[in-house]
């Protein structure tokens, strides 16, 4: 066939403008080791080249968030087991402090332990995370949400609220981010119990300040009466009397030799002190005359102030009998000398006893064990969803390694195939270069004579 | 013996070298584009009377008078011509093709750093935001990514528009080529048909129109017809370009609209009526339509699917920003805002409206706490969520003592009334907690239920992720207020609890609700991550186009029939086309499916045919179908599908060019070999007639010598 003599070069140059093309895509491939590098190379897998990037980073971030909040929950968790020892320790200390065998200043001592323990407790409910307190619901970050009051601490303030912070959410699945206040530190309950605090400072307070109920548990009085003191108005009867008839809750009873017997142990500048005082049948209750003549009960009390520290008044507006010491001290009825059994003074005037002591810290022990309860409640909680959590982070990874292959599936090169091929191409380049230049080489004009 | 021998071989003689001639002209322009080689048509002379050869001893006829040069033409055939010119103006169509797609993919920069990175990252951003949505440095991460997002969106955006304005110059040169080469198609045509008149044979001309035609066929689909005069007949798209010597110019390019109202690069005719939104030409292919092609076919539609992703992303994230509470408890703001306010948002119109970390809404209204006065249930009792409202015994409220059991809840978002029929009787949408709380959630009216089993309570949140159709249009494009109020109609008796009452509000524990809003003062939390949360479900979910609410106003019927629906505004047009399927009051009983018929997004007109009566109000969504990545997804599929079509187009349209001019060139091409040959062949032909031409000479000079004294 025919051909004109500019279409064989124009053929060779396009032929090697061809092959070189190839050869430099291929090349291209084989040095990035992508072989989708535009939206063109591979239409048909492009789309899901994009959602399978996008599906790697979001759920290398979802993993993180998952990560971190393991991470949170574990330090919420052990918070909350701090918070156990804590209360474990204030149980033993109670049960300690309980014997009726300890002075009033070893009770003392370990109350002052069970304040150490308070003021752990108020560190845990300021345990933070990441700027943010585990306990302190969502509000903004700030001041730490568990505030003391007073010195020794008489209560505590809570700044938080009591949302449960952040909610994970993977794959439609919630997951709390932490505990409130209220699960953990039994705060404000439904119930009425009373909270971590108020428990320790309860129990301190009992253990710190010996046997002594500083005043009268309840009003001495039987109701529709009066008692009177010494300030009576001028139309008033005179003071009561303990032998005034049916003006008492607490009917009075002597013992055996008709006198009333009170043995008060106190502490004076940390000396140890103890005094016994004897009212006859009849004594007032406060004759408002100075010891030591003074007959009734708050000025002979009060003659003994030296030795046991213990100073009484009549509080006529409340109906008590208020004694307060400069150290912790306690009161039990005693025979009088020569009787052979006790009075009831201690009951018909609501003061508490050693036994009264006993009773109250065994009742304590049931408020420490219930908010123990609610914060091994609180505990088992969170490590529910550590353990969810943990296997969610694990899906989480996994997914993440496979989609990576799957990226690696749809954008890598296989090395061993292009570098075939560029073999190839480079044979057929070199050939199409020999080719051209033999070409140019012939003509008839070269055997023209 | 007679003078007429070398008359004879004289006239081979120049015959042989106008053969040589035309041989060195054909060598000369071995090189030369659209040469086509010329031959040399020799026939035997005729003897003429009185000649030897018409001598009757000879028998007259018997024996010419030598060669005459009949005609040098040139060998061409035109059918192969058209085929050419069809192949080329395809091979030029593609390679404009790929050059343009392939540099708007480079700008595209996927998959690595394009659009689809920036978004990924921003969902990653939020996520993070979810995981601790108090902190600084999250929210910081968050507008960060916002404004990657927003730069590179305008960047590929930009990009496109300037695609747009090369493609639209580059088509304003190529007029400008193709009209000088219709004026010297034809001045061609002139020179052609005059020389073709006197019976010359314009070999040069014919060949350098023919080239011309070429030329013009790369820049447009050309036809020709070759007319009985000689001159060419040049036509696209059925309008003459040369007619004779009459040359009809192509106007310069004008961007007007079609019918759909896109911008459209419109090639016309000089001396249109209308030179503004002239009558196209179809240019069919070559460069020109390769350039308008990538205007009208890739760069617009693309734009536009670029512009309606970014504004129903920025639509989706800003409706949630906006139905929630930033850290100082103030209503959210729009996380992504138009640059010029008035325009809507689309790719190259966006901002980051949040500048400051604390301004971004993280947290969403409820009636957590506080707005439902009361538990549900009666006294300790637990509510029995599955068991009937009217006698289970757990409630506050019993429910009623006698009809009416049917009601209706009034829930108001942004302004916007929808009403909740609700019936609590055994079996109807409320006979239970359950039932009530799932009914209610599917009627979509922005406010979702859900009960909580410790407070014993249902809790109403705003939901801004809300897909419901009506809820959508009353909504409009925006969120506008985070709160929300809830009534009932039916009147709260207010008595104690175990009190019948008619009105589903109270038996749930409230007589009216309102949203709460949540922020630090009141104890919801900045840190509540109901926000982000709500944000990262936008990635997830299933985006349509916004839902058209229909008004009085535009409403052209209620009957079935043909309905045209306008005033709307572009970016509620922009995911929609003609042949796309719209729902038409979705969730209700009229809801019916219907293809768009016609669109106008210049004047905001959508018209299609409905089957069922509609009355005013309706409301009209497309049906979601993809999320906002896979719409993406598919914008960057089709770029690349179109990008890798003009690369196959382009090889392949070559490779058929070239085959076709193969063949055309071996009909009417030089080949140097052949010419040699012809040179050799004419070479000794004018060598033998020569020495011929020497023996007659000497045949003469010996018969001269017999003329004594010669």
């Amino acid at each position: 066939m025919r051909i004109a003599t500019s279409t064989i070069y124009a053929q060779q140059t396009a032929a090697i403008d061809d092959q070189q093309a190839l050869y430099a895509q291929i090349g291209q491939q084989l040095s990035s080791g992508k072989q989708l590098t535009a939206p063109s190379d591979d239409p048909a897998r492009i789309a899901q080249d994009l959602s399978v990037r996008t599906a790697i980073d979001t759920t290398g971030q979802q993993a993180k968030n998952v990560q971190s909040a393991v991470s949170e929950l574990t330090t919420t968790d052990s918070a909350l087991s701090s918070l156990t020892a804590v209360l474990q320790s204030a149980r033993q200390l109670a049960i300690q402090g309980s014997s009726d065998t300890l002075t009033a200043q070893q009770r003392a001592a370990i109350g002052s332990q069970i304040d150490q323990l308070l003021q752990q407790s108020v560190a845990v409910g300021n345990t933070s995370y990441a700027g943010r307190y585990v306990f302190g619901g969502t509000t903004s970050a700030g001041n730490p949400p568990v505030q003391q009051q007073g010195n020794p601490i008489a209560g505590v303030t809570f700044g938080g609220n009591e949302q449960e912070q952040g909610q994970l959410v993977y794959n439609g699945q919630e997951f709390a981010l932490s505990t409130t206040f209220q699960a953990a530190f039994n705060y404000q309950a439904s119930d009425g119990s009373r909270d971590v605090f108020q428990t320790l400072i309860a129990l301190r307070n009992t253990l710190a300040n010996g046997t002594v109920i500083d005043q009268s548990a309840a009003s001495i009085n039987r109701a529709g009466s009066v008692v009177y003191g010494p300030q009576g108005l001028p139309s008033s009867p005179a003071p009561t009397t303990l032998g005034t008839p049916n003006a008492f809750a607490v009917a009075p009873v002597a013992d055996s030799t008709g006198n009333f017997s009170l043995n008060i142990s106190g502490t004076v500048n940390g000396v140890a002190g103890m005094a016994t005082i004897t009212l006859a049948p009849g004594a007032a209750i406060d004759d408002g005359v100075a010891p030591p003549l003074g007959t009734s009960l708050v000025a002979q009390i009060n003659a003994n102030t030296a030795t046991t520290g213990v100073t009484a008044s009549f509080d006529a507006k409340a109906q008590k009998v208020v004694l307060s010491g400069t150290g912790s001290f306690y009161v039990t009825d005693v025979p009088s000398p020569g009787a052979a059994n006790s009075g009831n003074l201690t009951k018909v005037l609501g003061l508490a006893t050693q036994a009264d002591f006993v009773q109250n810290v065994s009742t304590q022990l049931g408020d420490v064990d219930h908010v123990l309860n609610a914060v091994l409640g609180a505990r088992s909680v969170i490590g529910a969803r550590i353990q969810a959590l943990g296997s969610v982070a694990d899906q989480l990874q996994t997914a993440v390694t496979d989609t990576t292959k799957v990226q690696s599936g749809i954008e890598d090169v296989d090395v061993a195939a292009a570098a075939t091929r560029l073999s190839a191409q480079q044979t057929a380049l070199q050939a199409a270069y020999s080719t051209t230049t033999r070409l140019e080489s012939k003509t008839l004009f070269d055997y023209l004579s | 013996m007679s003078f007429f021998g070398l008359n004879v071989i004289g006239s081979a003689v120049d015959a042989f070298q106008q053969a040589a001639n035309t041989t060195s002209d054909n060598i000369a322009n071995v090189n030369t584009p659209g040469a086509s080689r010329q031959v040399v048509n020799l026939s035997e002379a005729s003897p003429i009377v009185g000649s030897p050869g018409y001598a009757s001893w000879s028998g007259p006829g018997t024996k010419g008078d030598g060669v005459i040069v009949d005609s040098i033409t040139r060998i061409h055939q035109d059918s192969y011509d058209s085929l050419f010119r069809g192949a080329s103006a395809s091979q030029s169509y593609f390679d404009v093709q790929q050059q343009q797609l392939s540099a708007i993919q480079s700008s595209f920069g996927e998959p690595a750093n394009g659009v689809n990175k920036a978004f990924t990252d921003l969902q990653t951003a939020i996520s993070q935001l979810a995981s601790n949505p108090g902190g600084t440095s999250e929210r910081q991460g968050v507008i960060a990514a916002s404004q990657a997002f927003v730069a590179t969106l305008n960047r590929v955006g930009t990009a496109i528009q300037s695609a747009q304005a090369t493609a639209f110059a580059q088509a304003s040169t190529t007029v400008d080529q193709a009209n000088a080469l219709i004026d010297k198609i034809a001045a061609l045509n002139g020179q052609i048909r005059a020389s073709k008149a006197v019976g010359d044979n314009p070999n040069t001309y014919q060949d350098q129109r023919d080239r011309y035609v070429d030329q013009l066929s790369q820049l447009l689909s050309t036809q020709t017809a070759v007319q009985a005069n000689g001159s060419t007949l040049v036509t696209v798209g059925g309008r003459a370009l040369v007619n004779d010597t009459q040359a009809y110019h192509l106007a310069s390019p004008v961007v007007g609209t079609d019918a759909s109202g896109n911008a459209t690069l419109v090639i016309g005719l000089q001396g249109d009526p209308n030179p503004s939104n002239p009558a196209p030409v179809a240019v069919g292919s070559g460069q020109l339509g390769g350039y308008v092609d990538v205007y009208n076919k890739n760069l617009t539609p693309y734009g536009r699917k670029l512009d309606a992703f970014a504004n129903a992303t920025a639509t989706e994230i800003n409706r949630i920003a906006q139905a929630g509470y930033d850290k100082n408890g103030n209503a959210g703001i729009a996380l992504f805002q138009p640059v010029i306010a008035s325009a809507a948002i689309t790719a190259g119109n966006i901002q980051v409206g949040v500048t400051d970390p604390a301004q971004l809404a993280g947290a969403l209204a409820s009636t957590a706490a506080g707005s439902l006065t009361a538990g549900m249930n009666a006294a300790n009792a637990t509510v029995d969520t599955a068991g009937a409202l009217i006698g289970n015994t757990a409630f506050a409220h019993p429910g009623a003592a006698g009809p009416p059991t049917t009601g209706t809840l009034t829930v108001l978002v942004d302004g916007a009334a929808q009403t909740f029929a609700y019936d609590f009787s055994a079996g109807g949408n409320a006979g239970s907690v359950d039932a009530f709380v799932s009914s209610f959630n599917a009627a979509q009216l922005g406010v979702s239920a859900k009960f909580d089993a410790t407070a014993q309570k249902i809790v109403f949140a705003r939901d801004p992720n809300n897909t419901g159709a009506a809820h959508r249009a009353a909504q409009g494009a925006n969120a506008t207020t985070p709160d929300f109020t809830i009534t009932d109609a039916n009147a709260a008796v207010g008595g104690s609890q175990g009190t019948p009452t008619n009105s589903l509000l109270e038996m749930l524990g409230a007589s009216a609700l309102s949203g709460v809003k949540q922020d630090s003062t009141n104890a919801f939390g900045a840190a509540d991550n109901g926000a982000a949360n709500a944000m990262l479900k936008v990635f997830a979910k299933n985006a349509g186009a916004p839902a058209l609410q229909t008004t009085a106003g535009n409403l052209a019927a209620t009957v079935p029939g043909s309905v045209t629906v306008t005033g709307a505004s572009l970016q509620d047009f922009a995911q929609i086309d003609v042949g796309q399927v719209l729902t038409i009051d979705a969730g209700s009983a009229n809801q019916e499916n219907v293809v768009v018929t016609g669109l106008n997004r210049v004047t905001g007109t959508v018209t299609f045919t409905a089957a069922k009566a509609h009355g005013i109000g309706f409301a009209i969504a497309t049906t979601p179908a993809q999320t906002l990545a896979a719409y993406y997804g598919g914008l960057v599929g089709q770029l690349g599908t179109d990008t890798s079509n003009a690369i196959t187009g382009n090889g392949a349209q070559t490779q058929l060019a070239a085959n076709i001019d193969k063949v055309r060139q071996g009909i009417d091409g030089i080949n140097l070999d052949e010419e040699t040959q012809n040179l050799i062949k004419f070479q000794n032909s004018y060598q033998a007639a020569a020495r011929t031409m020497n023996v007659l000479d000497q045949l003469l000079q010996t018969a001269l010598g017999l003329i004594p004294g010669g």
